[in-house]
């Protein structure tokens, strides 16, 4: 007996460190992320460090400093004052509280969602790597979950979509669950890999990538909006853009970006546009979910 | 058999890509797509060449709505109808819309944007790690 309980130990634990192997280089990129923004707006003193071209007024008016850890799920209103003040004004009457309870109608209303998801608070838990499937996105999982009940699958960017994600979403924050991704193998490691070097790739006519505007470019302006920082930017997600006039996923916001980064944009939920969201969302381990919310 | 075959397809086909990525990071885009230079037939075809590639890789560009195998499309029929004016048709959110360049700028564009995505793969090889904090970016 005794035997028994050490061999199973013993397993148990090698398991545990190879998967702890396969994220270690995971963990020191979020690590290093992290250490990087805390700096980045840690003081106005070091400001022009990182905002060589921000006018001098700008820094010292409507930047707040001394900015840690899980306000970056803010994104750029966790630095920009003046857009904290105008996001505050609209969450107290929030634009997508009725696609939330639209979307616990869909849930409630499904027999096969309900199956595939029995607890809805699994937002922080996607995307997933799946041995033979790569990685599975949320948007991933419920259209998979559709096929497989001989249903017809929804639009990855909005709608019925974003509806149900919001209200798992919405379920998740509601039990305080955090963002929870798992790099447990070598093919998940793998995926991250490729999705890591893809977000700092540059790509398209306007030779940017993605690192361009959301790591060394965040804190700056283009025009009059603020870029947001990656460390944390899904947590939000999916999110109500005055842009949009509505509620989009993380795909639709995704595909918006490499189109403006000038190329022709992957498709939602194809195997690029999975592995980067694994990256991203890998880097914002351990943040809670704070979706849905709302972005210009 | 077939697992032979199969193998012997997949590393032609890996040759082929790793031949054109050579091929394109060598090219000055300045020459090889100067339609005064070259004439627009011959700068179409380099784009012609190119595009296909950077399609694969998922590295084509598109610019203002019109992806640049549109670009192609509508500058050879152009080139072929012989009007100095490409008229190029494309779909943006759902709708019908069309977009006027002059035929040389046009097939000055597709070829240098056919080019330049492929070659940017290549760079980006070298490059992305110097944009990663913890890694080669420093600060």
């Amino acid at each position: 007996m005794k035997k028994k309980i050490i061999a199973s130990l013993l397993v148990g634990s090698i398991a545990a460190l190879s998967a702890s192997e396969f994220s270690a280089q995971a963990d020191k990129d979020r690590k290093a992320m992290q250490e990087y923004f805390e700096k980045k707006f840690a003081d106005r003193k070091t400001a022009s460090t990182y905002f060589p071209y921000t006018p001098k007024e700008e820094l010292d008016k409507n930047f707040k400093w001394g900015i840690k850890g899980d306000e970056f799920r803010l994104g750029s209103y966790a630095f920009n004052k003046s857009g904290r003040e105008q996001y505050e004004e609209i969450v107290e009457m929030p634009p997508y509280e009725d696609a939330i309870d639209e979307g616990k109608e869909i849930y409630e209303n499904s027999k096969a969602i309900k199956k595939c998801f029995p607890d809805p608070a699994i937002a922080g838990e996607y995307p997933k790597f799946i041995k033979d499937k790569g990685v599975v996105t949320l948007t991933g999982a419920i259209n998979n979950c559709l096929k497989s009940n001989g249903e017809k699958t929804w639009n990855s960017k909005k709608g019925k979509m974003a509806k149900l994600e919001a209200y798992f979403a919405a379920a998740s924050k509601e039990k305080g669950k955090k963002i929870h991704i798992v790099i447990d193998s070598k093919e998940a490691q793998e995926a991250y890999n490729r999705g890591k070097k893809e977000y700092y790739s540059q790509r398209g006519y306007l030779k940017l990538s993605c690192a361009s505007c959301h790591v060394q470019g965040a804190g700056q302006r283009v025009r009059n909006e603020y870029m947001s920082p990656l460390f944390g930017q899904v947590t939000h997600f999916p999110v109500y853009r005055l842009k949009w006039e509505g509620l989009g996923t993380l795909e639709r916001r995704l595909e918006g970006c490499n189109k403006d980064q000038g190329e022709n944009p992957h498709k939602p939920e194809s195997k690029w546009m999975n592995e980067l969201a694994y990256f991203m969302a890998y880097m914002s381990n351990g943040m809670p979910v704070d979706g849905p919310d709302v972005r210009k | 058999m077939k697992k032979i075959i199969l193998t012997l397809a997949a590393v032609s086909v890996s040759f082929a890509t790793a031949s054109l990525l050579e091929e394109a990071a060598k090219l000055d885009v300045k020459k090889v797509c100067d339609v005064k230079a070259n004439g627009l037939e011959k700068v179409i075809a380099t784009a012609e060449k190119f595009n296909p590639e950077a399609i694969k890789l998922g590295v084509e560009f598109k610019r203002l709505g019109v992806k640049n195998r549109e670009y192609i499309k509508y500058t050879k029929e152009a080139i072929k109808a012989k009007k100095k004016e490409t008229v190029i048709k494309y779909k943006s959110k759902g709708k019908e819309k069309t977009k006027k360049f002059a035929t040389d700028y046009a097939a000055w564009r597709a070829c240098t944007f056919a080019i330049r995505g492929l070659q940017q793969k290549v760079e980006a090889e070298k490059t992305w790690r110097l944009a990663v904090p913890g890694d080669g970016f420093k600060y």
